[in-house]
């Protein structure tokens, strides 16, 4: 652009300007009066443009530009493109946000967004429905003081927002909302809000199912097992029909058992309730879950027992017993005849843990994470000889989760796994006398781990550490029994 | 407006003190909110688990009571609150209390579910006391978020609804009465039923008080034991005066 072309003509009419004024002044022998006079008038006009210019730019309407020739049009009209260039770019975000608030707004799900104080920012429609929030009036209230239930305060504050969380709205209209939070920004939270009512509803109807098929199995399954038996304590049976028959039986009791556990878990799923917390002498269920294994009539040399802790685990006892005889279960259905199954509980700062150590076939990396889902099987053909239902880590899961207890497995390939359980402190009780404690150590104990268990009990009153269990340990092995 | 008053102190921390304190009433009251719930899905349920598991957890109720009265006694104490402060302790301590009680309705619901899951459940399952559980469970829900709102229209209104709980209470006892003349190997179930419907009018009575200490805390008026027109009447002349 030539800016400067507007310049010249003002220039030579100044120019012309002055030399009038000079020649005018000349006449009257005053000739620099004059030229004073002519820049007077000139200075004047500028300044009127100038005040005509700033009026137009202190006030907010573009369209009043001063219509203004020479250097001032030159000025003005740079200030009037940068405006409107402006004011595009204003109404195209302005178009843009309206536009997003308006998708946000129509969104299926409930969205709210949280201030670091966990306090109402915005929300949209779904949000206030599924909700009950309330037009402006909301904004700025806590969320936690309008969304009230347990588990989701419990959620808010503990800041564990990987998953989300389900609540319950009420009895009749028994609306399942799925809250989510994601951090954002500093220390601000989108809430993500889902009615997942139907998938409840459709999760329900499949756990009723699957407890109605299996209860209704049971009735038949039974009397099918109870003429097998008949049958095969017939004494003048066909030696042919023998081996079929035991066959026949294994798959029935095989079968019966399945029923049971997808029955135990159907229970398990749809109990809204924590699990009991009532007193579980661990180091007596142990014993007992030893003795389980042994009686069998093919299990691994050495079965080994070690409570390290008197503590008490705090629970339902049938469900940890199903639980914990699940994991000896299956470390004892993998392990061969020559190999060593550990079972070990004990306490720390933290919480009690649960542990079952096999050097059994082991598991490969790659199954870990899908292992406690039901009917999910490693190896097809070496589980169903152990006549296992494919549910006892399911179980085990839904047992733990009930306790608020966690699973954790390590494995290696050939060489064993180790299944924990870990018990948060709340499910852990210091033992209340050791007299109560020794009764089950005594079940399975012989005479001299016995009295070692007696001389600690002495030297245990004060205090339970866990780095004083190696005292008690009821370290067996079958050489010994 | 009356809220922005209470929210507003030259202490900041005696200000993040109340705010802590609302916080946890409204906590208790989410808490009580579920025990009703779960107690009703017990009953309508047959759960008898569950039914144990929520008179069980009274106690938790019942701890939350003492730990927020004795912050209350606390601040009463420390920071002699005046005015609008004074009126938010006051009416706080006196809704926990209502909202105990609550829970103690609830326990007992929860109980006579364990107790009537083990009998035979009749086909409706118990529609009319469902019925009646969703109608006060709507009334705590929202005198609540009355409470959370400082919201003394919805506190009146909550108020009015009362009667219509009560009036249902008449309806189901007229009908339990009848189910027991008509066949009298009903009549435990029945008794067992009424015991609850009779909590739920109860529950349905606390949450009225509650929603007149909102009213109390908002306006500075106490409404306890006066008809529904004075109030009325006096709040809206409140209202112009302030114009």
């Amino acid at each position: 652009m030539n800016a400067g072309s507007a310049w010249w003509p003002f220039g030579w009419r100044l120019l012309l300007a002055l030399l009038m004024g000079a020649g005018l002044g000349w006449l009257f022998h005053a000739p620099f009066a004059g030229v004073a006079a002519v820049l007077a008038v000139a200075l004047g006009l500028q300044i009127s443009h100038l005040l005509r210019v700033l009026r137009w730019l202190s006030g907010d309407k573009v369209e009043l530009a001063p219509d203004l020739t020479g250097p001032w049009g030159e000025l003005v009209g740079p200030i009037v493109r940068l405006f409107r260039r402006k004011q595009f770019h204003k109404q195209r975000l302005l178009r843009l946000l309206r536009e997003l608030r308006r998708s946000t707004a129509a969104m299926p799900d409930g969205v709210v967004v949280l201030n670091p104080q966990t306090e109402i920012l915005w929300f949209n429609r779904t949000a206030a429905r599924l909700l009950g929030l309330r037009g402006k009036g909301d904004v700025g209230l806590p969320i936690d003081s309008l969304v009230r239930q347990p588990e989701f305060v419990q959620y808010l504050r503990g800041g564990q927002y990987s998953l989300p969380v389900v609540v319950r709205t009420s009895v009749d209209s028994d609306r399942h909302l799925s809250m989510q939070i994601v951090p954002y920004g500093v220390g601000q939270r989108l809430m993500l809000v889902r009615d997942v009512t139907r998938e409840a509803h459709l999760t329900a109807m499949r756990r009723d199912f699957v407890a109605n098929a299996s209860h209704e199995l049971r009735s038949p399954l039974t009397v099918i097992a109870g003429y097998l038996e008949t049958l095969a304590n017939e004494p003048g049976l066909d030696p042919p029909l023998v081996g079929p028959l035991q066959e026949m039986q294994r798959q029935a009791h095989r079968m019966s058992r399945i029923v049971h556990d997808l029955l135990e878990l159907s229970r398990l799923e749809s109990s809204e309730s924590e699990a009991a917390s009532r007193p579980i002498d661990v180091a007596a269920l142990m014993a007992q879950l030893r003795q389980d294994v042994l009686a069998r009539p093919v299990h691994p040399e050495r079965v080994q027992v070690r409570a390290d802790s008197r503590a008490l685990l705090l629970g339902d006892e049938l469900q940890i017993h199903s639980a914990f005889a699940n994991l000896v279960d299956n470390a004892a259905n993998y392990t061969p005849q020559h190999g060593s199954v550990q079972i070990r509980w004990w306490t720390d700062a933290d919480g009690g843990y649960f542990s079952v150590t096999d050097t059994g076939i082991g598991i490969a990396p790659e199954h870990l994470p899908r292992l406690t889902e039901r009917f999910y099987r490693v190896d097809q053909g070496r589980s169903r000889s152990t006549g296992g239902s494919g549910l006892g880590l399911a179980i085990v899961k839904h047992v733990l989760q009930r306790h608020g207890a966690r699973l954790s497995i390590e494995s290696e390939e050939g060489r064993g796994s180790r299944f924990t359980c870990s018990f948060p402190r709340a499910r852990v009780q210091a033992p209340a006398g050791v007299v109560t404690a020794l009764p089950g150590l005594a079940a399975v104990a012989d005479a001299r781990v016995e009295s070692a268990g007696a001389r600690r009990a002495e030297s245990d009153q004060s205090s339970d550490q866990p780095d004083l269990g190696a005292a008690i340990d009821v370290f067996q092995d079958l050489g010994s029994m | 407006m009356e809220a922005a008053d209470l929210s507003h102190h030259t202490s900041t921390r005696f200000n993040a003190e109340l705010e802590r304190v609302r916080s946890k009433v409204l906590a208790m009251g989410g808490f009580v909110e579920e025990q009703l719930r779960r107690s009703l899905t017990a009953l309508a349920e047959g759960d008898s688990q569950l039914g144990q598991a929520v008179a069980q957890d009274d106690s938790k109720v019942n701890g939350m009571e003492v730990s927020i009265d004795e912050e209350c006694s606390r601040i009463l104490a420390t920071r002699a609150p005046a005015a609008g402060d004074l009126r938010m302790v006051v009416a706080t301590i006196k809704t926990i209390t209502d909202l105990e009680r609550i829970g103690d309705e609830c326990e007992k619901i929860g109980q006579i579910a364990a107790r009537l899951a083990a009998v035979e459940r009749p086909v409706d399952r118990y529609r009319e006391v469902r019925h009646l559980g969703r109608v006060v469970q709507e009334m705590v829900r929202n005198t609540l978020n009355a409470f959370a709102r400082l919201d003394a229209e919805a506190a009146l209104e909550i108020c009015r609804q009362d009667r219509a709980v009560d009036e249902e209470y008449e309806a189901i006892q007229r009908q339990c009465i009848t189910f027991m003349m008509e066949d009298p190997r009903t009549i435990r179930r029945a008794l067992d039923v009424m015991w609850v419907v009779r909590s739920l009018e109860r529950i349905g009575d606390h949450a009225k008080n509650i929603c007149e200490y909102v009213i109390y805390m908002v306006h500075g008026k106490d409404v306890r034991h006066t008809s529904f027109d004075r109030i009325e009447r006096e709040l809206a002349e409140r209202a112009s005066q302030r114009g």
